[in-house]
């Protein structure tokens, strides 16, 4: 029984770190645009207002991987182990 | 303080609008499968100013990124990001730790900005088709 709870503990929390290398690539992603933003401002400054807006909208996607990791992550931390560990407990009861 | 920039402004309010209609249709399929309860308010609530804070804190983010150099705008929002991340789960473990508040309630809103964003493109679409 402890073995198995041990497992199950150990692998949410697995899953949950290896959900968050996802939450690396936005970060550079993003950044990457916007220095391209950046320079594209440089360039023509009148064009200010539709790049802002342009990547805000971009960077707004770009993040969803990132949030979607971190959803998967708090989940597989807080909620999979209790419902997981109520499965085990129902399963063992029942044999 | 930099004022903050009318098209950030703009979207901002925008998304919240759309998190404010998305937060009603969560509450509305637990009503229907007959799973609401005060929890899950509460955490809707928290989910959706943290998931529409965190649309406007990248706003203003990209908002003072674009006055740099591309280095330092670079690293500006590669550090932005990380920090709202830890927001994010900051509000989740709240979440998770206050009795009265429904954790997967808190988490669900926190993607009804990147819907908002996807309608946003067609209504833009819609705009400049009739234009």
């Amino acid at each position: 029984m402890e073995l198995a709870l041990g497992i199950i503990l150990g692998c949410c929390a697995l899953g949950a770190g290896m959900a968050m290398i996802a939450g690396i690539g936005p970060g550079i992603g993003e950044g990457n645009a916007v220095a391209s933003a950046c320079e594209a401002i440089a360039r023509q400054p009148e064009s200010k207002g539709s790049v802002t807006t342009t990547m805000l909208m971009g960077c707004a996607i770009a993040e969803t991987t990132g949030l979607y990791a971190l959803v998967i992550a708090i989940l597989l931390i807080f909620v999979a182990p209790n419902i997981l560990v109520n499965i085990l407990v129902n399963t063992m009861a029942a044999l | 303080m930099k004022k903050i920039d009318r098209t950030v402004m703009q979207e901002t309010v925008f998304v919240f609008a759309f998190i404010l209609i998305f937060s009603v249709l969560m509450e509305a399929v637990y009503l229907i499968i007959d799973k609401w309860d005060f929890p899950i308010l509460w955490g809707n609530l928290l989910g959706a100013f943290a998931a529409g804070g965190n649309f406007f804190l990248l706003g203003l983010t990209v908002q003072s990124a674009l006055g740099k150099d591309e280095k330092e705008a670079k690293n500006r929002m590669k550090l932005s990001q990380m920090m709202r991340m830890l927001m994010l789960f900051v509000v989740a473990l709240i979440g998770y730790l206050v009795p009265v508040i429904d954790i997967v309630a808190v988490v669900i809103p926190f993607v009804f900005p990147r819907i908002a964003v996807a309608l946003r493109y067609f209504f833009i679409k819609k705009k400049e088709g009739q234009n």
